[in-house]
């Protein structure tokens, strides 16, 4: 059980395994000699609840310990707001950009279907038509979310690769000195 | 780890450690028996905690010299036990103002 506890403690972050790995895995022992003194070996229900409850908290450990080092928050990650690290979090004035940004194109598109409608067409047969006949509002809306969020997904990830490769660490080294 | 109130284990941790350091072991155990056997932590929820504990500098290692093994010991911070301090009063507290609605209910 302690090899199999050994392969579990593989799940946690490099960091937090190098710095609490070989303790946990002497605990673990300890807790390990002492259940199956007290049970004699022979009483399946203890020693599986707690061989149980080990692994169950290794593997929620090691989902905390991987989603505080991706947000760089100690709130856990599906319960909680998304928080991230404080430069890479979006801006909070960007729903509210977002929406202005919206109702201005839903505007123009109303202020042009208004103006086409009441064009007074001279040659209606020779005119093309401003819009294709398959386009519709609410599908050409959602395409142009989609790819502004793709784009900011995308942006995103790019600075959060950056910062990950410890690229922004270059800023704060001091200035080579040139002797003259 | 900046705000009050403390969930149940990591008051339990900060608790066993207060009167003396502690390593990860006798943690476990100590904890358990304070809680009379309804709180066991198992080794990951515990090195979790001690980790952002001593992150936020509430506790800090101890070498145990006794040990043959030389095994890590963790011991409060003055930090640490002034954050202890403030939780148990507000405990305190809080079991006050229970204690008194409770009572009034009865009459």
């Amino acid at each position: 059980m302690l090899a199999l506890y050994r392969c579990l403690l593989r799940l946690y972050p490099a960091a937090h395994r190098q710095e609490y790995g070989e303790e946990m895995a002497d605990v673990f022992c300890e807790l390990q000699t002492e259940v199956r003194s007290e049970t004699g070996g022979q009483r399946f229900w203890p020693r599986a609840t707690f061989f149980l409850r080990e692994f169950a908290g290794l593997l929620s450990g090691a989902l905390y310990e991987h989603s505080r080092a991706i947000t760089g928050s100690d709130l856990s990650f599906p319960s909680r707001r998304f928080t991230m690290r404080s430069e890479f979090r979006f801006p909070n004035a960007t729903p509210i950009l977002m929406a202005v940004i919206l109702a201005g194109v839903i505007l123009a598109i109303e202020k042009a279907t208004a103006i086409e409608q009441s064009f007074p067409l001279a040659y209606p047969q020779q005119l093309p038509p401003i819009q294709p006949e398959h386009f519709t509002f609410f599908p050409a809306m959602a395409v142009i979310f989609l790819s502004a969020y793709a784009a900011a997904v995308i942006g995103w990830a790019l600075l959060f690769a950056m910062r990950r490769s410890g690229m922004h660490r270059l800023s704060e080294m001091p200035p080579v000195q040139t002797q003259k | 780890m900046d705000v009050l109130p403390l969930t149940e284990p990591v008051l339990l941790i900060l608790l066993s450690i207060a009167e003396q350091p502690r390593h990860g072991y006798s943690i476990l155990k100590d904890v358990e028996e304070m809680s009379e056997g309804r709180v066991t932590l198992s080794t990951g929820t515990l090195y979790g905690a001690l980790r952002r504990l001593l992150e936020d500098g509430w506790i800090e290692r101890f070498r145990e010299e006794e040990s043959s093994r030389g095994r890590q010991a963790y011991r409060l911070t003055p930090a640490g036990r002034r954050n202890l301090q403030l939780e148990a009063t507000r405990l305190k507290h809080l079991a006050k103002v229970a204690s008194l609605r409770v009572a009034r209910k009865g009459l």
